[in-house]
């Protein structure tokens, strides 16, 4: 266990140093996220004239929602899908079929590494900003909880972005397949819209679907309040729910890890 | 411009026919420009739903600004945004020097080699979103249809110097995708009525960085809003054109290749 803890620790070490010779990606998004969240501000500061709520939500709620979300994008980013796509088109995935380590287990830990060089340069500067320039309350009702359920979030966003990388090994091309899918998890996990805004069938539908623990749970878990498709949960039963879907996303991926293996062919192997 | 025109014909059947080759990947990606250019108007139809709006936009009107929007993109995508993405990959991988030996100016073959058949289902989106807006609104005269298409020039014309800037950037800024998300986030801004923003901005959108021109001007014009002294705009338009051609010109002297 120890010597597994040492391999992902240098390999997350690694990663963080190789992005750090990046850090103006990094760095972008002090632009771009603020400007994007003066977009959101000015949508809903008009939307808001004469209204007191919208759908249940204040204007703060509102600008907390997207606030929130954004920080959550940040800190659970993720592009195993890609990366494990490009692996396997291009013939690379051998050397990682030849490791004595888990593909996936190299990823998260790259994921780890990538996210935590995120923290210093892309989250902790955009909280900033989003407090002391647009005022917005980014304070968490229940902080244990909402820390727990952004952990959960980030093992979440890697397993159903990993699931998506997988289909390379059926498919000849799945960037198409990927982008579609990601459009889709993005709508349907709130990114936009919180899911409330849904009709009725359809928040019923994203219940049931994993999307809602990337962002959209623990959101409302940040802010203090679940609901969604008339179902209204505490925050220690929406958490348990999101860990409940973790635990099903893990063994789902794993299943399809094994039958990917066994359908991958390349030079040698 | 018949030679012009020839280069345009042989790319067109060139990347089709890469295109052919995957073609569920083709249809995967048209299908999701498609879906993916019509989130931002479903988000509105479903805040309208939810009861809230646009001071003084009906849901249709406000559609209309996000439907010419996609249109302009339909349109600035497939013939010319794609140098972006062109630069970005060749200037990074080194391979930009094979178009700087072509026989035709640089510019010219980064618009060519960027050429993506997929951006077309934009044109698809922005014409469904554009017939139905129009289904909600008092068709309007031949003298706005005249404006309108006048001001849609300038709209295009408007996204083609963004993507000079953004292109000649990455002689600078090798190989950084965020880019996209920089012209995602700064056109953010057209994709609604310009009145919901405060005067300040609108001015900065109407004079400095005029992305308020790309959507929210035309379809003004078309919704009777806008007067003929809004046709100037075609005169900035040409202004940023011709700044953004020096402006990446210069960028490109920048370009060291793989020898420094």
């Amino acid at each position: 266990m120890n010597k597994q803890w040492a391999i992902i620790r240098a390999i997350g070490f690694v990663t963080y140093k190789e992005w750090a010779a990046f850090r103006s990606h990094m760095l972008a998004s002090l632009f771009v996220g603020p400007v994007l969240f003066l977009v959101q501000v000015f949508i809903w500061q008009a939307m808001f004239v004469g209204k007191e709520t919208i759908n249940g939500l204040t204007f703060e709620h509102m600008l907390t929602y997207y606030g929130v979300v954004t920080l959550i994008h940040y800190i659970t980013f993720d592009f195993a899908d890609w990366n494990l796509q490009m692996l396997v088109r291009s013939g690379k995935f051998v050397t990682f079929a030849l490791r004595p380590l888990p593909h996936w287990v190299f990823a998260l830990a790259q994921k780890l590494g990538h996210r935590t060089l995120a923290l210093g340069f892309e989250v902790l500067p955009v909280l900033l900003l989003f407090v002391l320039l647009f005022q917005v309350q980014l304070v968490p009702v229940a902080p244990g909880w909402a820390v727990v359920s952004i952990l959960l979030s980030f093992l979440m966003s890697f397993m159903i972005n990993y699931c998506v990388g997988l289909t390379a090994f059926w498919l000849v091309r799945a960037e198409g397949v990927r982008r579609v899918f990601l459009l889709l998890k993005d709508v349907s996990a709130g990114v936009f819209l919180p899911l409330s805004f849904f009709p009725e069938v359809v928040q019923k539908i994203l219940f049931f679907l994993p999307f809602q623990f990337i962002t959209y749970l623990p959101t409302r878990v940040f802010i203090g309040d679940y609901e969604l498709a008339g179902i209204r949960l505490s925050i220690a039963e929406a958490v348990g729910l999101q860990a409940l879907a973790v635990a099903v996303t893990a063994a789902l991926m794993l299943l399809m890890y094994r039958a990917a293996l066994k359908r991958f062919t390349g030079v040698g192997v | 411009m018949k030679g012009i025109l020839a280069c345009w014909s042989s790319m067109m059947r060139v990347k089709l026919a890469e295109m052919m080759a995957y073609r569920s990947h083709f249809i995967l990606s048209v299908l999701l420009l498609i879906v993916g250019d019509l989130v931002v108007p479903l988000v509105t139809l479903l805040v309208y739903r939810s009861g809230a709006s646009f001071p003084g936009w009906t849901l249709h009107e406000a559609l209309l600004v996000q439907a010419v929007f996609v249109l302009a993109k339909g349109i600035a995508f497939p013939f010319f945004f794609g140098m972006v993405g062109t630069t970005l990959s060749q200037v990074r991988e080194g391979t930009f020097d094979l178009l700087l030996l072509r026989p035709r100016p640089v510019m010219f073959m980064s618009m060519l080699s960027g050429f993506d058949p997929d951006d077309f289902g934009r044109l698809v989106s922005g014409s469904v979103l554009f017939a139905f807006a129009m289904q909600g609104i008092v068709i309007p005269g031949g003298a706005a249809w005249v404006q309108f298409s006048l001001l849609f020039i300038a709209s295009i014309a408007i996204l083609f110097s963004m993507s000079l800037f953004l292109s000649g950037i990455l002689f600078r800024w090798v190989g950084s995708s965020r880019v996209f998300d920089i012209f995602d986030a700064v056109s953010g801004f057209g994709m609604y009525p310009g009145t919901i923003f405060s005067k300040a901005l609108q001015n900065v959108f109407t004079y400095i960085l005029p992305i308020g021109l790309i959507a929210f001007v035309p379809a003004s014009a078309l919704l009777g809003r806008e007067g003929w002294g809004s046709l100037w705009t075609l005169a900035s338009a040409a202004a940023l054109v011709l700044l953004g051609i020096v402006y990446w010109n210069r960028m490109l002297k920048n370009y060291t290749s793989a020898g420094g």
